[in-house]
């Protein structure tokens, strides 16, 4: 009731911003009619600037007002001297509509700290959006959250920069989620994220990556799909957009890309699985993030995370054709594994998209390599067909865990190897 | 999507027909170590231009699933399943006519990551692949882990088990979004594989394959005297198309005997082809050698 009463009356203050700092709200109880004639004379004070929430009626009705601090002090005296009793119903009014508004956010995104959200359980869209707000607000001298587009349903798409300075330094690129079924790459995102900002100025690879690089991660990079494993179909992969002449729904947001679109390896048909949309970029999901890209003009590693199937994968995926720095992504994905093993063991393979996993044309990274951005690699995490898809959430922070050391490999590598 | 066509009545699994030359086009021996040999090759079009080996060693992964799915079924012990390790080594001919035997040692794992020790299984199958017709023909073997009277005690101890659970099973899906199992409906997600397996058999070729994602229903669960009654409605993850195919399944389970599968599974509405829906259904062959 209390806080109905605050929010209807304080709503217009409120979006006006205004400060109610040691406000009072007095609960007056006139016992008869000369103590009410008394209380309207205090109405009619306007330069006490008093907000009757309950005004003065009839003797033993309560009389609520909102007392300004300036005037707190004159009103009980007032009170007091004509003998009418009152109650300090709320002490001081903007304490608790911080309070509230903390609660109110708290509500929304499940967690008042990201040092108290659950990184062992899956999310829905709203609560990791509400993480990256979080974030932000914890981290602002690192964090900051970026709108990069809108997705076909009309989602924002966000990215989140890790940045300690300088004007648009070389920087890493990681999105998770792109295929909106793979959840555990996107609860891996929210773990990375918390993971960058716990280890700067304590991990000194990160640090020194940090200092020079700026990184950026999309964890929701396909928010519509990801609504919709959440409300209505678990296993949905594609995007939600609409495809004209078809009654089917949705276009593969890793077949979309113009690196070799269209070409074996993708369909074209609009109700399966790997279909490519109409034409490269077709897809707002993935134009955003070309749109990005190309404006940023540094990035200097891309890294696309999926699962399952426990791979490390770099160019080419839609030809055979072995990419020109083959060796020494070679090398780099063969280090990235064995570090990410060292942490429990987690076997995972390497090579070629399409030597390892199958052909696939139009896919990012062909795309971000054929964009110049030498190390460009796409994960396959856990498992190897057991669970697939719905990998327990048990499984979550052991998984961001060690492909936490397979990107620092990687970013490492990037860091000391500009070009 | 391959054709499929109904396979031919009771033909028994074995290996290749007598009679049947085979022109070896390409003989290639690999010495595979189990972190080495990487996943399957290209979706159901050709890729020209990947090396032979490439394709060698997807072929042999193919086979080494797909007699593991049929050593499974044939198993028809829910309390033994098993699940690829690694290929060793293998050998693949194919002949003029695209079909293509493999010949191949792999090492298999407990199917259930709570089970027991870690005992790595050794099996040897030959598998012969029809050209993109589903239901290769497999003769697998493989080194006994667990004695035939002791994995028969834990498919009765599973058996009970069952016949515990409260009927009707008031569940939606299994596992749930998040990957979970409860500890007591295992056994219904162990023996769903075990009539998955004969399903998944059925229709890995060459390029296609499979993995059990989720049961998204059970229509019917009923525990007999000895036997268990299950219906229910598993989605299959095929990987290279990347699809989900719904699957019924009917299957009848007497610890210690071969199992009894019906199934139909839900081929992709293909709207370009004039004739609609593809359908793929058998229904398990009851005589079979126990291996």
């Amino acid at each position: 009731m209390r806080r109905a009463l605050i929010f209807s009356v304080l709503l217009g203050a409120v979006l006006g911003k205004e400060d109610f700092t040691g406000h009072q709200v007095l609960r007056i109880s006139a016992t008869d009619e000369a103590q009410v004639q008394k209380v309207k004379e205090l109405e009619d004070l306007e330069h006490l600037k008093l907000d009757f929430w309950r005004g003065p009626a009839q003797p033993g009705s309560p009389i609520d007002v909102r007392v300004p601090f300036p005037s707190t002090q004159a009103v009980k005296i007032f009170l007091e001297a004509h003998g009418i009793g009152y109650t300090t119903m709320i002490e001081d009014v903007q304490a608790l509509l911080d309070e509230e508004q903390e609660q109110m956010f708290a509500f929304q995104t499940g967690a008042l700290s990201t040092d108290t959200f659950n990184y062992a359980t899956y999310h829905t869209l709203e609560e990791i959006y509400g993480f990256m707000d979080i974030l932000v607000a914890e981290y602002p001298q690192l964090v900051s959250k970026l709108q990069i587009g809108s997705s076909y349903e009309g989602r924002p798409i966000y990215v989140l920069k890790f940045s300690t300075g300088g004007n648009s330094r070389p920087a890493i690129w990681i999105d998770t989620g792109i295929h909106s079924r793979e959840w555990v790459t996107q609860a891996s995102g929210v773990w990375f994220a918390k993971k960058i900002t716990q280890d700067y100025g304590e991990d000194p690879t990160l640090t020194a990556i940090l200092d020079s690089m700026d990184i950026f991660l999309e964890i929701v990079t396909n928010p519509d799909g990801f609504a919709f494993t959440h409300n209505k179909n678990r296993m949905w992969r594609k995007t939600r957009s609409l495809t004209e002449g078809s009654p089917c729904v949705g276009v593969d947001p890793n077949r979309n890309w113009d690196a070799g679109f269209g070409r074996p390896g993708a369909s074209s048909n609009p109700c399966t699985e790997t279909y490519h949309g109409k034409f490269a970029n077709s897809e707002v999901e993935v134009k955003s993030i070309v749109d990005f890209v190309k404006n940023h003009g540094n990035i200097k590693a891309f890294i696309s995370i999926h699962s399952y199937s426990q791979l490390l994968l770099y160019p080419y995926g839609y030809k055979a054709e072995v990419a020109p720095d083959q060796a020494e992504l070679d090398q780099v994905a063969k280090s990235a594994v064995t570090a990410l093993s060292s942490l429990y063991g987690t076997k995972f393979k390497y090579g070629s998209i399409i030597k390892a996993i199958y052909q696939a044309s139009g896919n990012t990274i062909d795309w971000s390599y054929s964009q110049g951005i030498k190390y460009s690699f796409t994960f396959e995490l856990r498992d190897t067909g057991r669970y697939g898809f719905l990998l327990p959430a048990s499984q979550i922070i052991p998984t961001a865990q060690e492909t936490w050391l397979a990107l620092c490999a990687i970013m490492e590598h990037t860091l000391n190897h500009p070009y | 999507m391959p054709p499929s066509r109904r396979p031919p009545p009771a033909s028994r699994p074995g290996g290749p027909r007598p009679g049947v030359l085979l022109a070896p086009l390409l003989l290639l021996a690999l010495q595979g170590v189990a972190a080495a040999a990487p996943a399957g090759a290209g979706g159901p079009e050709d890729t020209p231009g990947l090396q032979d080996a490439e394709l060698q060693r997807g072929l042999l992964q193919q086979a080494a699933r797909a007699a593991l799915h049929f050593f499974n079924f044939r198993a028809g012990s829910p309390s033994a399943l098993r699940v690829l390790a690694a290929v060793l080594e293998g050998r693949a001919r194919v002949n003029p006519k695209k079909e293509c035997q493999v010949d191949l040692v792999f090492t298999t794992d407990h199917y259930n990551p709570e089970a027991g020790e870690e005992r790595l299984g050794k099996c040897s199958a030959r598998v012969f692949f029809r050209n993109q017709k589903p239901r290769p023909a497999i003769n697998v073997t493989c080194t006994r882990l667990i004695e035939k009277n002791k994995r028969q005690q834990e498919d009765y101890l599973l058996y009970t088990h069952m016949k515990q659970l409260k009927t009707p099973l008031d569940i939606v899906s299994i596992p749930d979004s998040h990957g979970h199992i409860d500890p007591s409906l295992r056994p219904i997600w162990d023996l769903a594989f075990l009539g998955s397996s004969y399903v998944m058999w059925e229709k890995t070729t060459q390029f296609l394959h499979y993995y059990m994602a989720q049961i998204s229903s059970v229509n019917q669960w009923k525990t007999n005297d000895d036997a268990v009654d299950f219906d229910y409605t598993v989605l299959l993850h095929e990987f290279s198309t990347q699809e989900i195919i719904p699957c019924r399944i009917h299957l009848v389970w007497y610890p210690g005997k071969p199992l009894k599968v019906k199934y139909h599974c839900q081929e992709l509405q293909m709207p370009e082809e004039a004739s609609g829906t593809e359908e793929s259904s058998a229904v398990a062959p009851t005589e079979l050698n126990n291996s």
